[in-house]
């Protein structure tokens, strides 16, 4: 597809690269649930904690992993104490935790300390090991309730562990739908229904069927490997282009109500160098339809299989395998990255072109019928910003959204863009929208 | 013993049948077609001459000129990789071959990244060790490439029976990244390696 | 208290005493103070006692007294003792103790039969068996008693294992050897004659475990296999040693015995191969375990089965031939270990060799198969097996003249029709390589036109004959034919035909005229392809043949050559060139060298009379100087080189010096000159002192006719006269020390004093005028008047040493002066050597002096012994002593301005020391080494330096490891062009903080040693940074860097590979 030729309403500004680097290797960085600080898997076997209010360096988590650490998850929602879940190539798991109460006061104290010394207590303790995989962990990642704790492998299984109580974790499946590599797992944000991207160029999506998961979509369309999948942030309607709802044209009106219905959307990205979106059918008054008890479960897994259909693909910018995309909580715009180094912005809007080629603006002029309201898609995902050699000439394998929390910081939403390279860097990038 | 090998009796080529950089640039010859024979005869007096004169201009005059990375340079880095079952060099065996090989230059202005791609010939279609090999030649050339090159090894179309899943492979950078931690499959690796210049 | 009480205390708190006591016990009886009787008795209650230990050691106590004995004493003894051993047995008491000698075979017997008594006491068997060794040393026994022992031992102590201690068994086995040694025949007897002896006897080693022992054992057991008829029980006799292969033991670091798992093999390998009858086991068995997974099992057995070969003789060999082929043919086909396939080859070749011993059958059925088979796998040439068929039938042709015509016989007509059906070209060149190294073979064996072969005597029935002329077309015409761009094969061809025309008595000249002939069309006709290496290949073949038949080189590619040698070149035809190049490679060859000369020069006369162009003169002189270059150890003792002398040296030099028509043009370029001159000083080397004279006598003049005052260096302010002094140089150099110089030195010296220093020579000229201060001071003063010549130097009006006088021309001469006198290890070195010090703190030529110092130590290509120069073999050392420790001493107190000189002047000498000289200053080097890396475009000098801690990490490393940190950051700021460091110093870059690719490859190649050589533990910390700090050397712009860049980072890269995986 051709994508909408417009300058570029941002730019990507370097803001800071943590320090002290990896001297080899970084595959992913993961930003605290609560807490300024990220987290980045290194292949020389150590995860990196670095804090985003210096930019420094304030643990270094050894001694766990025989292997590459490739992936890093933060549970969300505990109090007191940071957990971080650890994925390797030696396909084990680890969980670390570390007491955080009273941080507020001695974390600036540690920035300065930095690394290379670091009392035993205030460190992150190992504190279990999840082990399982044949092979090499590529993501891990904790569901929004912090309940669950997804972890796929090259083994071709996901597998679903419970934290029962602290340290106590249950497997409660192992999905093996996928017929190769697993690369990616990803939660939705609202109901518990867990996604992976996978070597065997499909998507799958699963959900729990009467207390037994089960595959509940299977999405088809990228023809390479897919390397990450995330869901769209929760009530985003109200945040991005979608919360202008004055005099919005009868079709729009409908159509952002279909999405709602929908829900969080689903993004993807692919060695085919394309982005897609995926949207679930709304189900005919499926609330009721889980609402109205007594129907035998047996009878309920005949409609717990759900439609996800692909509704956009990004406008193709890369030339190279995309690694990783990444879907902001605040502005919906999408930030990608790979194998070229770039980093691409995207951001979504009301298609600016009617095929009469009359500018359509906001006043409903005239009522379109049905078939006009069929058109699809009404919207449009164009190119904001375009970043080259984000890494220099290293490949970028990772790149996320933020909370900033430096001094500099504009507004209390602000957010970073947090890249990490194949030349052992972890870069935060600003944004700033260009005048026109 | 030779039934545990894919192909025990492969075809050889002989080493001055290889591309070569000298070969090549017979350019560089002299017009008058001598070999320099007598060249060396009378050694240019550097003894007690040149060190008075200032400071030593290290005779490097062409300093400048710049020698671009090449395909015969790629070619000379992975065609004395040697086979993991024969002690032939992957050059005489005609797994890699220099029209097989080519950089492609960036694609925009803004960038600086380049391509290699590399086409092996396994040397009969079953061979089972054609992703070692190709990964040995992935291996080398990211050991031995500035990073602004991407490393594309492939099966070339046709030669192997499950070709695209084995690029499909080679083509996997975590895979890759992890096979490279595997100590059995490196020591492979470093073997194969071990031959080159 | 007792001498044997004594004994008994001491025995185990401290041995040495215990033996003492029994040394004086020993004395005691040798001078009758104690009757043998005595000490018998006196033993009884011990050696009887109920307490095992005790017996034993008394039983050791009798042993070391009586080992202690003196033979000396019995000898004597059994002179005064004629009616020889007496059989009758005699109770102790008869003999009478102390009258007679003190003890005599009678004696010695009972004691004996005494010490045999005892064996069947499981105790001090060890001690029983040393006391019968060292009575057998005083006394030799009779068969019967020999036999006797033996019998007990095999019947009393079987199986020999039973006894724990090595220690006990090795004394049992150094007697069952002794036995074995002396009375070989008596225990042959004893096995013809008892029936089962033979099995006892090899029971009674069974089991033996300690290596030592078994050492033994071995040696033992390769008695019966070798000399006893042992028929029946062969295989009884081959298990017992086959056991024990392969040997796997690895000797302790410490053990006491240095006994190798080698020295076992080879023992055990003897034993196997020792007697035919063992091949229906051996072989088998051998065969067997060849399949093993194992390199090392499969290595004992390639080269137990070529030890079975070579000693089993024709007819056993015979019966297995075939079986062998069929399994050794794999180690060569499928190549596992190279060494393995060698060995496998051996063993094919071993066996023809053994067979064609016997009678012609046998090999042939050997033969018949091999050949057969590498005939098939040359129908898919070239290809791996192919290649391995060439192996193994190259090494089998050359075992013996019989094998060889058998293989050409039976390969060569298919090889020839293959040839003929071949499809590609490459198959063709497979073939063709298989035949020239047949042709190869042949040669071994038949030898060549100058030397016999393996096959001694000249052998008339050569099988290639027969194929000769196949052979000859095809290889003639397939060289001849193919596109010039099929360079190996033509190389193939053209090899074939190189070892057809050495073959003894094959080609007749007409033939090899024919090979001739093409080869020097390719060197002249054909068109230039690539690199020439065909052209390259057909020069050094036309060499080779020359070797062998130089007559017909001569006649016919000579008159070709020269017809290429234009009499007068014309403008911008350079045809000539190549062939100049290959004619003058010729006179390598002795046999031709003579030939070659005197075309060359006649060639140049006409040449020159034709007024031909510079370059052609130049190309020819330099034709001239390589082919006498080549020949040069010939001129030396040939006599007819003083016809040389006449025709060449005279006639150059009077051309060099006239001024007239006759004078060339060309003779006004310096290069041409020292071409001369070179020339001229080859020859007149060797001359005899008269003719020295004579030459010196015009050595500046030249047979000018002109008067020496007119010419340089005596006239000085005539620049374009000065150009001979190239030539005199070199005449200078190749004079005896006792030539008689053409003026008095010293007014010599002045004048190339005056000479040297004027501003206008060019640097050629210059050079040539100072060499020869260093020619004077080396060669022409003797030593008495050395100090006197210096002197002049040093004191007024020449002053030469004096500071506030020193500019650029004096320090040329200074150091020139020095490079003489250093060479001859003059004690005048210290003190001119601390002047030249001081002068590196000069404000304004201290660099200019410090850069000199590279020079001093610099290898020349004039001061050398063949120049009758004075060269003492540790004048390296002495200049090392003089100034290294001082130079290192004056670095601490040096200012920041003239510290870099000292640095300088340290590396510049270390650049040409030899390691041994430099390795005990280490220590001291290396921090002031490091410090020049940091030079700022002194790129020469950190060359040097990098050099030199190459060395150091060559030999020493260990002596470096506390500077890894340093060297390696200095090593990787040199490694890119643009460091740093440069960066932070001079925002503004000029060429000077350009590291240049010489000096980034050198610290690239160096910090490529650094994994090599130091250990793990040290590396570790620097490896992720290093291979990171790499990258960029991978991108730079020259290529040699780069290749140099990428096999450095690898050495880095599987440095810790190894604790990765825990």
């Amino acid at each position: 597809m051709t994508s909408p030729l417009e300058a570029p309403s941002y730019t990507i500004q370097p803001l800071a690269t943590l320090s002290p680097p990896s001297s080899s290797r970084t595959w992913q960085s993961a930003p605290h649930p609560s807490l300024p600080l990220v987290a980045t898997a290194c292949s020389d076997r150590n995860v990196r904690v670095y804090s985003l209010t210096s930019f420094t360096l304030v643990h270094t988590v050894t001694g766990g992993h025989k292997r590459s650490v490739r992936t890093v998850s933060w549970k969300p929602g505990v109090k007191g104490q940071s957990v971080l879940a650890t994925g390797s190539f030696d396909a084990s798991a680890g969980i670390w935790r570390r007491d955080e109460r009273g941080l507020e006061d001695d974390f600036t104290a540690q920035k300065q300390r930095g690394d290379d010394d670091e009392e035993e207590d205030d460190d992150y303790q190992f504190s279990c090991i999840l082990d399982g995989h044949d092979s090499e962990i590529k993501s891990l990642s904790w569901s929004p309730s912090g309940q669950y704790l997804a972890t796929c492998s090259r083994d071709k299984s996901v597998w679903i562990w419970e934290e029962l109580e602290d340290d106590n974790f249950e497997t409660v499946a192992v999905l093996q739908e996928h017929d190769q590599d697993v690369k990616c797992v990803a939660w939705h944000p609202e109901e518990d229904i867990l996604a992976s991207a996978s070597y065997d160029e499909t998507v799958r999506l699963y959900k729990e069927d009467a207390d037994d998961w089960v595959q509940i979509a299977q999405l088809n369309g990228h023809d390479e490997t897919v390397w990450w999948v995330e869901f769209e942030g929760s009530g985003m309607s109200t945040k991005d282009f979608r919360a202008q709802r004055e005099n919005l044209s009868q079709e729009r009106a409908q159509h952002l109500e279909l999405l709602e219905r929908s829900g969080p959307r689903l993004a993807t990205c692919s060695d085919d160098r394309t982005i897609r979106i995926w949207r679930r059918k709304p189900k005919e008054n499926r609330q009721y339809a889980s609402q109205n008890t007594g129907i035998p479960s047996i009878i309920r897994s005949f409609n717990i299989d759900e439609d996800w259909f692909q509704e956009a693909i990004l406008p193709q910018r890369h030339d190279r395998v995309i690694y990783s995309i990444s879907w902001s909580r605040k502005t919906g715009l999408i930030v990608s990255a790979g194998s070229d180094g770039k980093i691409i912005l995207y951001k979504e809007r009301w298609e600016s072109q009617v095929p009469n080629g009359v500018k359509a603006d906001g006043d409903a002029n005239a009522p379109e019928d049905a078939e006009e309201s069929q058109r699809t898609p009404l919207t449009e995902w164009i190119v904001v910003a375009e970043l080259f050699s984000a890494h220099g000439v290293f490949e970028v394998n990772h790149v996320c959204w933020a909370k900033r929390n430096d001094k500099g910081r504009r507004h209390e939403d602000e957010e970073i863009i947090v890249s990490t390279g194949d030349d052992g860097e972890v870069k935060v990038w600003t944004l700033d929208e260009l005048k026109t | 013993m030779d039934l545990d090998k894919d192909n025990a009796n492969p075809t050889i080529i002989n080493p001055s049948d290889l591309p070569c950089r000298r070969r090549e640039c017979s350019v560089k010859k002299r017009e008058d077609g001598s070999t320099g024979l007598f060249d060396n005869l009378t050694p240019t007096y550097n003894y007690l001459s040149d060190p008075f004169d200032g400071p030593d201009s290290s005779g490097d005059s062409d300093d400048d000129s710049v020698e671009d990375i090449d395909e015969q340079e790629i070619y000379d880095l992975i065609s004395s990789i040697s086979d993991p079952e024969h002690p032939l060099s992957l050059g005489s065996l005609a797994v890699v071959n220099l029209p097989d090989i080519h950089i492609i230059p960036p694609t925009s202005p803004h960038s600086s990244i380049s391509t290699v791609v590399v086409e092996i010939t396994p040397t009969i279609t079953h061979c089972s060790l054609a992703t070692v090999i190709g990964l040995g030649v992935r291996v080398r050339l990211e050991q031995a490439l500035p990073p602004r090159f991407r490393v594309d090894v492939r099966v070339k179309k046709g030669t192997h029976s499950t070709d695209t899943a084995v690029n499909k492979q080679l083509g996997d950078k975590e895979r890759v990244a992890a096979a490279l931690e595997n100590g059995t499959l490196m020591g492979v690796i470093r073997k194969m390696l071990a031959t080159c210049e | 208290m007792s001498d044997i009480q004594q004994y008994l205390l001491d025995y185990d708190r401290n041995k040495k005493e215990a033996s003492a006591t029994a040394q004086q016990t020993a004395t005691r009886l040798q001078n009758r103070e104690l009757k043998l009787l005595a000490l018998i008795e006196e033993l009884g209650e011990y050696i009887n006692s109920s307490d095992g230990a005790m017996r034993s050691k008394t039983m050791s106590y009798l042993a070391e007294v009586l080992s202690f004995v003196p033979q000396r004493v019995l000898s004597v003894q059994q002179r005064t003792c004629p009616n020889g051993p007496c059989e009758t047995p005699i109770s102790l008491r008869a003999t009478g103790f102390g009258r007679g000698p003190w003890l005599n075979n009678v004696t010695g017997n009972l004691l004996c039969d005494f010490v045999l008594s005892r064996f069947d006491d499981g105790e001090g068997l060890g001690s029983c068996a040393k006391a019968l060794i060292a009575l057998e040393e005083r006394g030799r026994w009779d068969d019967e008693r020999a036999t006797k022992i033996m019998e007990t031992l095999v019947s009393e102590t079987r199986p020999l294992r039973q006894y724990r201690l090595q220690s006990e068994r090795y004394a049992v086995l150094q007697l069952v050897d002794t036995l074995m040694a002396k009375y070989r025949t008596a225990l042959r007897d004893s096995h013809d004659t008892t029936p089962d002896f033979m099995s006892r006897f090899i029971a009674y080693f069974d089991g033996e475990k300690d290596p030592r022992n078994l050492m033994i054992v071995f040696s033992i057991l390769k008695v019966p296999m070798t000399e006893w008829s042992i028929g029946a029980d062969a295989q009884e006799l081959f298990d017992a040693v086959f056991n024990y292969f392969p040997i796997t033991f690895r000797p302790p670091p410490d053990d006491p015995y240095g006994i190798t798992a080698q020295d076992l093999k080879d023992r055990l390998r003897e034993c196997i191969s020792s007697t035919a009858d063992f091949a229906p086991y051996a072989f088998p068995a051998l065969l067997d375990k060849l399949d093993s997974t194992s390199m090392n099992t499969k290595r004992d057995v390639l080269q137990a089965i070529v030890a079975c070969a070579t000693e089993y003789g024709p007819h056993t060999v015979s019966l297995y031939s075939i079986t062998l082929w069929d399994a050794l043919k794999f180690e060569v086909l499928n190549v596992q270990e190279e060494d393995l396939a060698q060995e496998a080859l051996n063993g094919l070749a071993t066996i023809a060799k053994t067979l064609s011993q016997g009678t012609s059958g046998p090999l042939n059925a050997y033969l018949r198969p091999i050949t057969k088979e590498c005939s098939e796998h040359l129908e898919d040439a070239p290809t791996k097996q192919s290649q391995a068929s060439a192996r193994i039938l190259r090494k089998i042709a050359g075992v013996s003249p019989d094998v060889t015509n058998i293989v050409l016989a039976n390969v060569l007509p298919n090889l020839f029709l293959l040839f003929q059906t071949a499809e590609t070209i490459a198959k063709r060149r497979g073939l063709l390589e298989v035949l020239a190294q047949l042709i190869r073979a042949d040669i071994d064996v038949y030898g060549d036109w100058r030397a016999l072969g393996t096959a001694e005597e000249p052998i008339p029935t050569n099988a290639l004959s027969q194929f000769q002329d196949q052979a000859l077309e095809v290889l003639l015409n397939g060289l001849n034919s193919a596109p010039i761009n099929e360079v190996s094969f033509r190389l193939v061809c053209l090899d074939g035909l190189i070892q057809l025309s050495k073959v003894r008595q094959l080609l007749n000249d007409k033939d090899i005229g024919r090979i001739t002939q093409l080869l020097y069309s390719i060197v002249i006709h054909e068109e230039s392809h690539g690199n020439d290496e065909v052209k390259e290949a057909a020069t050094n073949g036309l060499v080779e043949i020359a070797h062998h038949k130089p007559q017909v080189v001569v006649d016919r590619a000579f008159p070709a050559f020269l017809a290429e040698l234009p009499d007068k070149d014309e403008e911008e035809v350079r045809g000539y060139v190549p062939v100049l190049e290959a004619f003058a490679k010729l006179g390598g060859e002795e046999k031709v060298f003579p030939t070659v000369i005197l075309r060359l020069k006649n060639k140049f006369s006409v040449a020159v009379k034709q007024e031909s162009s510079s370059i052609y003169i130049v190309s020819l002189l330099s034709a001239l100087l390589y082919a006498l270059t080549q020949g040069s150890s010939r001129l030396q003792q040939n006599p007819d080189s003083s016809s040389y002398y006449e025709d060449i040296v005279i006639p150059l030099l009077s051309r060099t010096a006239t001024s007239d028509a006759s004078h060339p043009k060309a003779f006004d370029d310096e290069l041409t000159l020292d071409l001369v001159g070179r020339i001229c000083n080859l020859i007149t080397r060797s001359q005899t002192l008269e003719k020295q004279n004579r030459t010196s006598a015009e050595l500046y003049t030249l047979f000018s006719g002109k008067p020496q005052s007119e010419v340089p260096p005596y006239k000085v302010n005539a620049p374009d006269e000065g150009k001979t002094m190239i030539v005199s140089t070199h005449l200078l150099a190749s004079f005896r020390q006792e030539t008689t110089l053409p003026s008095e030195l010293q007014d010599l010296v002045s004048s190339l004093l005056e000479y040297s220093q004027q501003p206008g020579l060019s640097s050629p000229v210059r050079s040539a005028s100072l060499r020869q201060f260093s020619l004077l001071f080396n060669k022409f003063i003797p030593t008495p008047n050395l100090k006197l010549h210096v002197d002049a130097l040093l004191n007024t009006p020449v002053e030469l040493f004096a500071p506030e006088r020193l500019d650029p021309p004096r320090i040329r001469i200074i150091f020139a002066v020095l490079k003489g006198i250093l060479l001859r290890n003059s004690p005048l070195l210290s003190t001119l050597y601390q002047s030249l010090l001081s002068f590196l703190s000069h404000p304004q030529y201290g660099i200019t002096v410090a850069h000199g110092f590279t020079t001093l130590l610099q290898p020349d290509d004039l001061l050398t012994k063949e120049n009758h120069c004075q060269i003492s073999g540790l004048h390296k050392q002495k200049s090392f002593a003089l100034l290294v420790p001082n130079i290192t001493q004056s670095i601490r107190e040096a200012s920041p301005e003239s510290k870099p000189n000292y640095l300088i002047a340290l590396s510049g000498v270390l650049k040409w020391m030899p390691f041994e000289v430099v390795v005990d200053e280490i220590e001291r080097l290396v921090p002031l080494l490091l410090q020049s890396l940091d030079l700022k475009g002194e790129d020469v000098i950190k060359e040097a330096a990098v050099g030199t801690l190459m060395s150091i990490l060559q030999e020493r490393p260990k002596r470096i490891e506390e500077h890894a940190g340093s060297l390696i950051s200095r090593l990787l700021e040199n490694s890119v062009p643009l460091s740093n460091k440069h960066l932070s110093v001079s925002s503004a870059v000029n060429a000077n903080t350009i590291t240049p690719p010489r000096v980034r490859a050198a610290a690239l190649k160096c910090l490529m040693l650094v994994p090599e050589k130091m250990r793990q533990e040290i590396l570790l910390p620097y490896r992720r940074q290093v291979v990171m700090k790499l990258l960029p050397t991978l991108d730079d712009k020259k290529r040699v860097v780069r290749s140099t860049a990428v096999r450095c980072r690898r050495q880095w890269l599987d440095v810790d590979e190894a604790d990765d995986e825990e």
